[in-house]
């Protein structure tokens, strides 16, 4: 038997172990930490217009400090973000309380609950595009015949942002639901009781105990949108690509552009450099708080 | 104390109205474009729009006709099924490993790709795709979509393998077997549902990515999802094939979604919450 005590042996172990995390480790090094490296080689990098390629030291990031269109895209990206996650938030916190107040959800009523982020943002956005169309959309046909006034939605420089914001919100404020409802449910009920016993209105009671003991699973959902929220694409290049003007032209959006409709790789990686620093900078800061407001 | 389940009535009431008032905004904008897809072409821009009206396949029908929907419907097929394929290939015995070992930064590395903007990865990629003449080429686009899938099943399954007991594992090791053959023969019987779950959700993910195939795919590789901004072009005077073309791309992840919905809370969260 001593084939047996081969196999036992930590070492034979620890080897098997690693060969079973290997494929996907090496993928991930290949597919992801090798382009990194190679995207900030490319950083440093000027392409001219014949694709000739030489060093360029510092002069895409000193490009980027003076350029007004990198400025405005963090401003678009910050604005989306900052108005997307406070909708998504309170509508989802909403929603979830809703749900939770339901009891019994069917399937059905779940599965039409979750169809919104489960379809193509791609979709959202032609579905969108047609609803909010400014002559013939469902959207202005509504409005007017409640007396309101008609908007340009996606048409209009001003209103694009809070529109994209609105469609984004109409996709993921179920998600953001399921995650909080998922606290909710495993909210020990003792606490409700003790409240109920202290006779504290409805209100009372979500405001000093169900909100700050939701907190860590709002973080949590704060965390998976920001992540998507900060790197918007998807629907504003279906709807606008950043349009009207430069008016939805997002970072991501800007970066993407600017790489492969205007060819310049070497300034496209320095903006999609800093803004995955953005990214990973709110991630952190998020991660910290949910360390904080943890019960 | 009379009042207080009249309370409790109006109460459960209010509640089942701000349901159905979530559930009409959740879904209206849906059936509007599915609606919008069946109906004849004159009456799909007709102002004030229509709610009745005779339905028509003719959208559907010029949709085939007149764009390589079909042919696209198979790109869109091969990269989903061999990019969700090797995610799961990679993906299951990495979190079995990492369940076992408690050493997540393998599963932590993988997620790091899910939180960087797609563009980061597609610069390389496109430099380096573009050397060695794959851009294009189903490889490229199966190795970029794996990109998302593996990290949905890596922690999709992570919890799955955590509620095995280990006594499990320990009682098989006494008895002389491998840890591989542990995984295949014991464990992976036992997480069937997780790995169900993963597969639809990496499905979903992968279908429904829009970045990578705009860039890496061609004229012959294009998925739907590319092709999709080519329908918004053209299809600005045509709003019934391009509903046509929305409601086909948007079947496949809601259909699979609403099979599993029941398991998909947690896995969505990446496993943040235990649903």
């Amino acid at each position: 038997m001593s084939g047996t005590a081969d196999t036992l042996t930590p070492d034979r172990q620890r080897l098997e172990l690693g060969a079973l995390s290997a494929p996907a480790v090496l993928f991930t090094v290949g597919m992801i930490a090798f382009p990194l490296l190679y995207t900030i080689w490319l950083s440093f990098q000027s392409f001219s217009s014949t694709g000739r390629q030489s060093f360029a030291g510092l002069a895409n990031y000193t490009r980027l400090v003076g350029d007004n269109e990198f400025w405005h895209g963090l401003w678009v990206t910050l604005a989306l973000y900052v108005l997307s996650l406070v909708l998504q938030l309170v509508f989802g916190v909403w929603l979830a309380l809703v749900l939770f107040h339901a009891k019994r959800l069917p399937g059905v009523v779940r599965s039409l609950f979750i169809s919104p982020f489960m379809m193509p943002p791609v979709v959202a956005g032609m579905m969108w595009l047609v609803i909010l169309d400014p002559s013939l959309g469902a959207a202005n046909y509504i409005l007017t015949s409640f007396g309101l006034p008609p908007s340009d939605w996606l048409a209009s420089p001003s209103w694009v942002i809070p529109t994209v914001a609105l469609i984004d919100t109409w996709q993921w404020t179920p998600y953001v639901a399921l995650i909080v409802l998922g606290g909710l449910q495993s909210l020990p009920p003792s606490v409700y009781e003790a409240a109920q016993i202290d006779g504290a209105s409805g209100f009372k009671t979500f405001q000093r105990i169900t909100l700050p003991l939701l907190l860590p699973t709002i973080v949590t959902a704060t965390i998976l949108r920001s992540v998507d929220l900060l790197r918007f694409f998807d629907i504003i290049y279906i709807t606008t690509q950043g349009g009207p003007g430069n008016a939805s032209n997002t970072l991501n959006i800007y970066g993407f552009r600017v790489g492969f409709e205007f060819f310049n790789i070497g300034y496209a990686s320095a903006l999609m450099l800093t803004l995955t620093a953005i990214v990973f900078g709110v991630v952190l800061a998020f991660n910290r708080l949910r360390g904080a407001v943890a019960w | 104390m009379t009042g207080a389940p009249m309370d409790d009535n109006w109460i459960r009431r209010l509640n089942t109205l701000q349901l159905i008032v979530a559930g009409v905004i959740i879904m209206a904008p849906v059936v509007w474009m599915a609606l919008s897809s069946f109906k004849p072409s004159f009456e799909v821009t007709a102002y004030p729009p229509t709610l009745l009206f005779s339905p028509t396949a003719e959208n559907y029908a010029q949709l085939f006709k007149t764009t390589p929907f079909f042919s696209y419907g198979v790109n869109s097929l091969i990269v989903t099924l061999g990019s969700a394929g090797l995610g799961l290939l990679f993906g299951i015995p990495a979190a079995f490993a990492v369940s076992w070992t408690r050493i997540s930064w393998p599963a932590i590395l993988t997620l790091a790709a899910r939180m960087a903007p797609g563009t980061l990865f597609l610069l390389p990629w496109y430099v380096m795709f573009r050397q060695v003449g794959m851009i294009g080429s189903y490889t490229a686009l199966i190795l970029s979509h794996a990109v998302i899938t593996l990290p949905i099943v890596i922690w999709v399954l992570l919890p799955s393998f955590d509620n095995i007991p280990r006594s499990v594992f320990e009682a098989a090791q006494v008895d002389g077997c491998s840890v591989t053959r542990i995984l295949w023969r014991i464990a992976l019987p036992l997480v069937g549902s997780g790995i169900a779950v993963a597969a639809i959700l990496a499905f979903v993910f992968s279908w429904n990515y829009f970045l990578f195939a705009l860039v890496l795919s061609n004229g012959d590789s294009k998925t739907l999802i590319a092709a999709a901004f080519n329908f918004v072009g053209e299809g600005s005077t045509q709003w019934g094939v391009l509903m046509a073309a929305a409601t086909l791309i948007a079947l496949p992840p809601l259909v699979l979604a609403a099979l599993v919905q029941r398991w998909l809370v947690s896995g969505l969260t990446l496993g943040a919450v235990k649903g």
